[in-house]
């Protein structure tokens, strides 16, 4: 067995690079595990797509049957119709136990932009349930993201990571939102989409104090819903344009394989308004907002997700002591886990040699007590227990030695030629 | 040390270090150096208090009608309780850095212009001293319209650029420093234009004494497109549909940049805001003052020295 993860995310790559390696709806995710499945049939795979990471996580059952990076990075290529050459060298390889901690470290939100984002978590929660239930996963991936979930809420919970300014919008708004407008209760909130993103984003303006909060998305029941959470109002979809123009704060959270609004449709949207001032805060992976847009005139300010990386990092830096609490706690569940699966892969293997061994013992040990009629109860239980701990003395160094390389992670070849020596089937 | 001797050096310094403090705010913010910063805003403020009322009980005029010399020093002056008030009501910003440089722009031009005092300025005292208090408070009123001016488009700059804020240099908003900005300049244009009409009903009424003020005169002129700019911006402020802030900024920045110039340069080139008088030359000291109460101190050759 063995683990791995290819991605690229903010540090590696660009937006313009991430949003056009996005699997930006639950459609386009079961087509990619449909694909892989045939591509690589004995692995498990799980897909993480946020608007800050692509991530493909396989685990092969053996070490040898694929998908390498290159498959990966193929398959991407590929699924997307991007060239190659355009990100190979944006993409990351992890394998084991980097593998884990990487995730881990995306789960607890110690990778994130933000640190200590909650979005994240239910990021990871549903990317890990598509993919169950696209039956893309298997007992490795779903013991991995199970434990990747408790690890956390661990973290969570022994840490203060989740303190202070934790969400995108949080930043955009504290850092750029605030210099532009010195209040938001008397401006307009325009939300396209009605998502996850968008509730995070309307939760951290709600306590800002916007005043007006209309909530635009191609599904009305889904905008009702958010609308009603954060006491705002649903507009049709067919009035964005008429909105663009006269909303002050623009959240843009709406999922979509390209960009809704581009400067010709924006401009014209804004010759239609008041010009005031507009701050658009573009959340979207793909964007939402062509980068253009951001030129139309003197007062439109326009922030994607790129833009607000400075920010973050002046946000990590703020966190520096409880990040490398959190990473302390991640490596002691990344060594835990890889722990429980060594003992998991070895486990039964143990068990059937310990099985086979005694049950040859035992066979012998008939043989003998057939030939000597004569032998007390009491005497056959010396020999038995004699047997028995030739058996185990013969057993302990391998079985150690298997199990130290379990440890190390380095027990694949082993776990083999005892299946090979001893002719064991997995069970 | 008597506090008569306070020397223009001595609150020229002191708001220079206010301004270096508040520099120091930029690489290592720190309480004390914002502390520090006023403080010796604040000393400064003192000693050019000091300064301006020894000079106006020595020769007997308001520092207003005194001399160019102290007519430029109120409006560093009046600068600094401004600059104070909003720093203590909005500590992280840097204030001082777009405000406390005109005011040590005023000192340093007065430097060069006369301190001559005028004459008593007999029954057209008053109507002159509304004169130059209209305009220097105009004045004043644009030089912080500046500032705040400066400040919008730095950060607006940092805005459009993307640039994460810095600790030591958090500014006012966008909106905030352009609603300054505005009430700025609808305070100041009247009464500026104030200081015009004041002007100009100064110089009819010293058509009737025996040394009448020419209208004819080119820093006249100069003061009067000078002001102009302004009605005009003011006019655009009011009338225009939508003005971006930007475009506020850089047209309250030229228009405030152009009457500073105006003011220091006629200052420095021309001993006051009306140059030395022809008439006044001509008046000797009883008649000096109605000639200088036309615009702002004119210099008597025939002062008393300061």
């Amino acid at each position: 067995m063995k683990l791995q993860v290819v991605y690229c995310n903010y540090r590696s790559a660009d937006l313009s690079v991430r949003e056009r390696l996005a699997f930006a709806t639950d459609d386009s995710l079961c087509r990619a595990f449909e694909e892989l499945r045939i591509r690589f049939p004995t692995a498990e795979n799980v897909i993480v797509s946020t608007c800050n990471r692509v991530e493909i996580y396989s685990a092969p059952q053996s070490p040898d049957s694929g998908p390498t990076f290159q498959d990966i990075a193929r398959f991407l290529s590929e699924f997307h119709g991007v060239p190659l050459d355009d990100f190979l060298d944006d993409l990351v390889f992890s394998t084991d136990d980097e593998a884990v901690r990487h995730l881990f470290a995306v789960a607890a939100s110690v990778d994130s932009m933000v640190v200590g984002e909650s979005q994240i978590v239910s990021q990871v929660k549903k990317s890990y349930e598509l993919a169950s239930r696209c039956e893309a996963s298997g007992p490795v991936t779903n013991a991995l993201f199970q434990r990747a979930l408790a690890v956390s809420a661990r973290v969570r919970s022994e840490t203060k990571l989740v303190e202070g300014r934790v969400s995108i919008a949080s930043v955009a708004v504290g850092d750029f939102g605030r210099s532009i407008f010195d209040r938001f209760d008397d401006k307009t909130t325009l939300v396209i989409g009605a998502g996850e993103m968008a509730e995070e984003t309307l939760r951290y303006l709600k306590d800002e104090g916007v005043g007006r909060i209309l909530v635009c998305n191609r599904s009305r029941e889904r905008a009702e819903r958010v609308a009603d959470q954060f006491g705002g109002e649903v507009r049709p979809w067919e009035d964005l344009d008429r909105l663009l123009g006269t909303a002050d704060v623009i959240v843009g959270a709406a999922g979509g394989d390209k960009p809704l609004v581009d400067a010709a449709r924006f401009r014209a949207a804004r010759n239609a308004g008041d010009g005031n001032s507009v701050f658009i805060l573009d959340l979207g992976a793909p964007r939402i907002f062509t980068p253009d847009v951001a030129t139309v005139d003197d007062a439109v300010f326009l922030y994607d997700i790129d833009s607000l990386e400075a920010t973050c990092l002046k946000n990590r830096d703020a966190r520096r002591q409880e990040i490398s609490r959190a990473e302390s706690l991640i490596g002691e569940e990344t060594a835990r886990f890889l722990a429980d699966l060594s003992h998991k892969a070895t486990g039964p293997i143990i068990r059937q040699l310990r099985e086979s061994w005694h049950d040859v013992s035992r066979q012998e040990l008939e043989l003998v007590f057939r030939k000597l009629p004569a032998l007390t109860p009491a005497d056959r239980q010396v020999i038995e227990r004699g047997v028995e701990r030739i058996v185990n003395k013969l057993l302990h160094p391998p079985l150690e030695t298997l199990k130290d390389e379990a440890q190390a992670g380095t027990h694949h070849g082993l776990l083999d030629a005892i299946r090979r020596l001893f002719r064991i089937t997995d069970p | 040390m008597s506090l008569a001797n306070t020397s223009l050096t001595c609150f020229l310094a002191s708001y220079a270090l206010a301004a270096a403090l508040e520099a120091t705010r930029l690489l290592r913010p720190m309480p004390i150096n914002r502390w520090a910063a006023w403080l010796a805003a604040a000393a400064g403020f003192v000693a050019q208090t000091i300064y301006l009322l020894s000079r106006s009980r020595a020769i007997d005029l308001p520092p207003l009608l005194a001399s160019t010399h102290d007519w430029l020093l109120v409006v560093a002056w009046l600068t600094v309780p401004v600059y104070l008030l909003i720093a203590l009501l909005h500590k992280d910003v840097p204030v001082g850095l777009f405000i406390l440089p005109a005011a040590l722009l005023f000192v340093i031009a007065s430097r060069f212009v006369s301190r001559e005092p005028n004459a008593h300025l007999d029954s057209l005292r008053w109507w002159g001293m509304a004169h130059a208090a209209f305009l220097v408070l105009g004045i004043a009123g644009v030089v912080i319209a500046g500032g705040f001016s400066v400040m919008y488009l730095i950060q607006y700059s940092r805005l459009r650029h993307r640039t994460g804020e810095t600790e030591g240099f958090r500014l006012f908003s966008l909106e905030r420093t352009a609603r300054l900005n505005w009430w700025c300049i609808v305070i100041s244009v009247p009464l500026l234009t104030l200081g015009m009409a004041t002007g100009a009903l100064l110089t009819w009424l010293s058509q009737k004494t025996s040394q009448p003020v020419s209208l004819l005169n080119w820093s006249f002129l100069v003061s009067g497109v000078a002001w102009l700019a302004l009605v005009v911006l003011f006019g655009w402020l009011l009338t225009s549909r939508r003005p971006t802030g930007r475009i506020v900024a850089w047209r309250t920045l030229l228009a405030g940049g152009f009457v500073l110039a105006t003011v220091v340069t006629l200052g420095i080139v021309s001993g006051g805001m009306h140059g030395r008088g022809r008439s006044a030359k001509a008046a000797g000291p009883a008649n000096v003052g109605q000639a200088a109460t036309i615009g702002l101190p004119s210099t008597p050759s025939t002062g008393r020295p300061s």
